[in-house]
């Protein structure tokens, strides 16, 4: 991982010299590459494969050296790179959908010592509300996926939610409400006691 | 005076998160106090967040090796040269690995699962490759276009961009 780091860290500087006659673009091109964790972050959020997430990366990456700006300040820089990705990514569920890994998989995949170690019943009542709760983001109207995953996965509060999306804040907790509460009802309408 | 269930529930997210003023908050844990009904659709809530984090989580395992590899120039030529190449090499892993599959004697031991890992990891090879091939028109950047290569070699050895990547590194 810290190989990793420094070959992207490398790569931000060659970048960087490269187009060093252009500012605006040199600083968003170091935000990019101080944000790409947050970046990931809402792609996974989103429910994206890999691959998927490589092209959103790729072509924000690309924006990113063709954006004039200027930028009055970094955050306006951040808050440019989450929209385009947001938007990117939203682009992507339209062709694909998304979550389509199974609950199974997912648990699979999980560390010993969390639900894979639980005794089979158990095991199998985590797998069906997880599978639950996958077809409901699956599901989700993306005008409500997209808060959801800033703020409970990407720890932005509603007013910083609402200034990438271009939303009043209290639309925004008006859709946390209304996407959460669409989760909530399934679990418990499908008979999966909490 | 008391509220509702429905008032209560459609406060319960804002309560859920810490964003109940204290007057509203007070009410609410009142309410729960002597309402099954209100008390399992707040643990629902939190237990499908969980669940939801779970499932966020998971897919961020896949994204976290995700590498970005900026190209720069006139972007809808670019673009389109970026995503031939990165085509036509996926094309002819692609056909190369199902070729394999069908003529190998060993085809039975070939599974469905093999192929489609081997497609995925020639198209993120080739996708790399692409963008490093693009980036190396520029001198400047040559010794982070050598790491790509060797990147790619490493992590992508059995692709046919990994052997062009070889050719490639000095």
């Amino acid at each position: 991982m810290r190989a990793m780091n420094q070959t992207l860290a490398d790569f931000a500087t060659g970048a960087n010299q490269i187009i060093d006659q252009q500012l605006p673009r040199l600083s968003l091109t170091e935000v990019l590459f101080a944000e790409r964790a947050r970046l990931k972050r809402i792609i996974a959020g989103m429910g994206l494969s890999a691959a998927d997430g490589e092209d959103i990366l790729q072509d924000v990456a690309v924006r990113t050296l063709h954006q004039s700006g200027p930028f009055e300040s970094r955050e306006d820089g951040v808050r440019w790179l989450i929209k385009v990705t947001i938007n990117r990514c939203l682009m992507e569920h339209r062709r694909r959908g998304s979550f389509q890994r199974q609950a199974h998989e997912i648990l699979e995949r999980r560390p010993d010592g969390q639900a894979a170690s639980k005794a089979t019943d158990e095991k199998a009542v985590v797998a069906e509300e997880l599978e639950l709760v996958r077809e409901s983001l699956g599901q989700l109207d993306r005008s409500l996926l997209a808060p959801m995953v800033l703020q409970y996965f990407c720890g932005l509060d509603s007013a910083e939610v609402g200034r990438i999306l271009g939303l009043n804040p209290s639309t925004v907790r008006g859709r946390l409400r209304e996407g959460r509460m669409i989760l909530a009802r399934r679990l418990l309408e499908r008979g999966v006691e909490p | 005076m008391e509220k509702s269930c429905r008032e209560i529930q459609e406060m319960l997210v804002d309560y859920a998160d810490g964003q109940s003023s204290p007057g509203d908050s007070s009410q609410i844990a009142e309410h729960l106090a002597a309402c099954d009904t209100c008390r399992n659709l707040l643990d629902a809530l939190q237990r499908s967040l969980d669940l939801a984090g779970v499932i966020w989580t998971d897919g961020l395992s896949e994204t976290e090796n995700l590498r970005i590899a900026p190209s720069r120039g006139s972007g809808g030529i670019r673009r389109l040269r970026y995503a031939a190449v990165a085509a036509s090499i996926v094309l002819v892993a692609t056909v190369s690995i199902v070729w394999r599959a069908s003529v190998n004697p060993k085809a039975a031991e070939v599974t469905f699962e093999q192929i489609e890992r081997e497609i995925t990891e020639s198209a993120s090879a080739a996708r790399l490759l692409a963008a490093t091939e693009l980036l190396a028109e520029y001198p400047d950047a040559r010794p982070i276009v050598d790491q790509q290569y060797q990147y790619i070699v490493e992590t992508y050895p059995q692709t046919s961009a990994a052997t062009k990547a070889q050719s490639h590194i000095q």
